[in-house]
């Protein structure tokens, strides 16, 4: 609960960029969301990766923010392939197609991840990152 | 790219679920908890991608990361969980100087980016007048009044799986390599010594060491032969 109140300026950020000064534009912002709020979105999304990978001691939700991390970028790209198509790029689905691949690498990665988790549990005996010292110097 | 009416409706309803979703899994003492919230943070980023007309994607990510890497996730959790975060008798976060670092480090990257995001957002309007253009009343559409584009079932699907093998057809083989390495290496990393043993694959040294602790091993070793 104490973190809750460390993001709340984020989310008055987001606010903040709906309300874009007047009260009209405000509204016009609000129930129009254009490009910009898919982008903010994913902004955010990928903060609150982020702040788990760097605060976690838990490895596997380690593991989970980065899948955070990876569809705060799936978001932006999706957002701008849409953007792209309404004004008539010819390359307008490479941000998907780009999404597909980006989803491919994070079921390998997740794969991958989750078998060294089970090998170093196994020998160490523990999941928390900051037991997990063997290299430090 | 402009929603309106419902789609904007659902486009706060959903991208607030994202949000409070991704805080919750990263907030979360027990780490199931975690994961069934990343699961409901990813299934609204699927209902977001439907919304920016991304069908196919939405499905993908459903069937990919919903049914098979959050059950993986799922799995590891109860294989590993030593139970202790339950209990609350331990810190779930680093070291408070560590955390202090990171969150103003985060804050500092959220001013950045939504400060770059208005501004290139700008610039992209002045490139692009196109989209603000439609900005007009719906009614000069040709399709129902109410239709934006997304509201309907586009034709998305075909024209991402036509380029997907049209244009991306050499990634699209190097990916399936990638899985076919993933699948073996993640056999191959979680094989106990006792597997490692049977298949004459540990180093002889390490291996006379470890049937000094556990006996049991010696008697696997042969049966390669």
């Amino acid at each position: 609960m104490n973190m809750l109140n460390s993001f709340v300026p984020a989310l008055a950020f987001l606010f903040q960029e709906v309300e874009s000064g007047r009260l009209d534009l405000m509204r016009k912002a609000a129930t129009n969301p254009d490009l910009s709020k898919f982008l903010v979105i994913g902004a955010l999304l990928f903060i609150i990766g982020v702040a788990g990978v760097l605060t976690r001691r838990n490895i596997i939700v380690i593991f989970m923010s980065i899948e955070l991390i990876l569809n705060a970028a799936n978001l932006n790209f999706v957002a701008f392939s849409r953007y792209l198509q309404e004004t008539g790029s010819v390359n307008a689905l490479a941000g998907q197609i780009f999404t597909v691949f980006v989803i491919v690498v994070a079921a390998a990665e997740a794969a991958i991840g989750l078998g060294i988790v089970i090998a170093l549990y196994r020998n160490k005996e523990t999941i928390w990152v900051d037991e997990i010292d063997l290299l430090k110097w | 790219m402009i929603l309106s009416g419902y789609e904007a409706l659902f486009f706060w309803i959903f991208a607030l679920a994202a949000i409070f979703a991704a805080l919750l899994t990263v907030m979360a003492r027990n780490a199931v908890h975690s994961a069934l919230f990343l699961i409901s943070s990813l299934v609204s980023v699927a209902a977001l991608f439907v919304l920016a007309g991304a069908e196919f994607i939405a499905g993908v990510q459903i069937l990919v990361y919903v049914g098979g890497v959050m059950v993986l996730f799922l799995f590891v959790i109860m294989l590993v969980n030593v139970g202790a975060e339950e209990r609350g008798r331990d810190q779930i976060f680093n070291k408070q100087r560590q955390v202090t670092a990171s969150l103003i480090f985060c804050f500092l990257l959220v001013a950045g980016v939504l400060y770059a995001v208005n501004e290139g957002y700008a610039g992209l309007k002045r490139l692009h007048p196109q989209p603000e253009a439609s900005v007009g009343p719906p009614a000069e559409q040709s399709g129902p009044p109410t239709a934006t584009g997304t509201s309907v079932m586009t034709k998305d699907t075909e024209r991402v799986g036509g380029s997907l093998y049209r244009y991306a057809s050499l990634p699209f083989e190097i990916a399936s390599v990638l899985l076919l390495v993933a699948i073996i290496g993640s056999v191959m990393l979680a094989r106990t010594l006792k597997q490692e043993a049977s298949a004459d694959d540990v180093d002889p040294d390490t291996l006379q060491q470890e049937i000094a602790r556990d006996p049991e091993l010696a008697q696997l070793e042969p049966q390669s032969e």
